[in-house]
């Protein structure tokens, strides 16, 4: 009696041992993830920056080419949707989108450059357009940041048993912010 | 060129002779000791063999020391002159090196117990400034044995130090130190990116991920791995603010002459590339290009 009693005992020290484990694991998952989605956001949030700056330096260096090539760059500041800048609440795809429309606006002074070299030899103008690569880099760098802690975090939801948490806080697959390269080499434009 | 160079072998030789006689006669005081002290002469021997050894010592010393002389007038003479041919405007100062503050601003490289440093090297190449130094790091240990305690240096750092200035502008500081390297000094955060054979081989610190991302980009972590490969040694990049450092550990002492060996073109092409180090470093990692840097 007294040793079905203890082995009963023993039984219900391993279950509870096993559920406690369990526990643990879940917590350590949920917190994991929390803290990877807590990244990603931050990530985000370093995107609209870096789009941010690169809209402001590309409006001052369309300002810029307004005294030289007036019609020009207002066809060029009508490609851009946000006249503002970057809305609070826009979703990626449409920041996609903006920073698609900034690069054709950079792409499009390129090809104003090209036709007014006094605007070539402006110092602010040059100034400008190293800042413009600046703002570039750091776009990259962001967009690089997000997807990698984008990566980071879907390769936890989609293996097991890790999915069974992300499940159970309904945490889905994050979206990845793609580069628009394609899209800038199919730019043309015809003032 | 030459004419200097057979100058200074001739110099050399005078030395290396002066060391080679020093070291026979010690051998054959050795010998002397030994002979007699096998045939019963013990004390008669010992004299000889303390007599004739000192004398061989100081043979041997005094050809050390014109070895030395040599080897710093040959680098002041000849390679002063060759390497501001090679890089016009380099400044090649053999007695100094890199002050202990701009060792310590890699801020990877832990505070030495003695600090040695020389081979200094200044100048302006393709619009970037740069310094480099040979750099020799010892830890202070203390034994104690039951004779009394012994002090001893042991070497954790021998190898070069660079600084460029660095051609892009953001706040705070980066590390990439490849693995197996001893961890960063300050509590800075552990930056994965995105290339899992780059993480495998370095591993990055930074105070902010962001910065980290914009300062490695593909392009870079390449050329970075590029120069590791190239670089025998444990190979640390440190990025703070204004400069780039470069350490290499590799347990080599540049730019030094070596004895019983002849100073010919072949030993000359060798101290060019330690030189041309530099230039590798600021072309494979692009330091050239300002378009980043506000002017």
């Amino acid at each position: 009696m007294i040793t079905l009693l203890a082995g009963g005992w023993i039984a219900a020290i391993i279950i509870a041992a096993v559920i406690l484990i369990i526990i643990v694991w879940y917590i350590g998952v949920m917190n994991q993830l929390r803290q990877l989605e807590l990244k990603v956001h931050e990530a985000e949030s370093g995107i609209d920056v870096a789009l941010t700056k690169r809209f402001d330096m590309l409006t001052k260096m369309l300002e810029t080419t307004k005294g030289y090539a007036k019609h020009e760059a207002e066809t060029l500041e009508n490609v851009v949707k946000w006249r503002q800048g970057i809305p609070q609440n826009a979703t990626l795809k449409e920041k996609e989108d903006f920073l698609g429309q900034l690069n054709q606006v950079a792409s499009g002074i390129n090809v104003v450059v090209e036709k007014y070299p006094d605007l070539k030899a402006n110092t602010v103008f040059l100034e400008l357009q190293s800042a413009v690569a600046n703002t570039e880099e750091h776009l990259q760098a962001a967009r690089r940041l997000y997807n990698a802690n984008v990566t980071r975090i879907n390769h936890i939801i989609v293996t097991f048993p890790q999915s069974i948490v992300a499940n159970a806080i309904h945490m889905e697959k994050k979206p990845y912010f793609e580069a628009e390269d394609r899209k800038r080499q199919d730019v043309e434009f015809k003032f | 060129m030459q004419e200097k160079l057979n100058q200074f072998n001739l110099l050399k030789k005078k030395s290396e002779k002066q060391v080679a006689i020093g070291l026979v006669i010690i051998v054959v005081a050795t010998l002397l000791f030994l002979t007699m002290s096998s045939v019963g002469s013990e004390e008669l021997g010992q004299m000889l063999g303390i007599i004739v050894g000192l004398i061989g010592g100081i043979v041997a010393l005094v050809g050390a020391a014109g070895f030395s002389k040599v080897k710093r007038t040959f680098k002041t003479e000849v390679l002063s002159a060759f390497f501001s041919e090679v890089i016009p405007g380099t400044d090649y100062i053999p007695d100094r090196g890199l002050a202990p503050v701009e060792v310590y601003a890699t801020e990877f490289l832990k505070r030495a117990d003695r600090f040695h440093s020389e081979d200094l090297l200044k100048g302006k190449l393709d619009d970037v400034d740069f310094l480099s130094s040979d750099v020799r790091l010892e830890e202070r240990h203390v034994q104690h044995t039951k004779n009394g305690t012994r002090v001893y240096y042991v070497p954790y750092f021998v190898g070069r130090v660079f600084r460029f200035t660095f051609n892009k502008e953001f706040e705070g500081y980066l590390q990439v130190l490849e693995a197996g390297s001893p961890l960063t000094n300050r509590d800075f955060q552990k930056v994965e990116l995105e290339s899992i054979d780059f993480n495998k081989k370095f591993k990055t610190y930074a105070t902010t991920e962001l910065s980290a991302f914009y300062v490695l980009t593909p392009d870079i972590m390449e050329a970075i791995f590029e120069l590791e490969k190239r670089n025998p040694g444990r190979i640390g990049l440190s990025f703070a603010g204004e400069n780039l450092y470069i350490a290499i550990n590799n347990n080599k002492n540049t730019f030094e002459i070596k004895m019983f060996r002849t100073i010919d073109n072949a030993m000359m092409e060798g101290f060019k590339n330690d030189l041309m180090v530099i230039k590798d470093f600021i072309h494979t990692l692009k330091l050239n290009t300002k378009i980043f840097k506000r002017k």
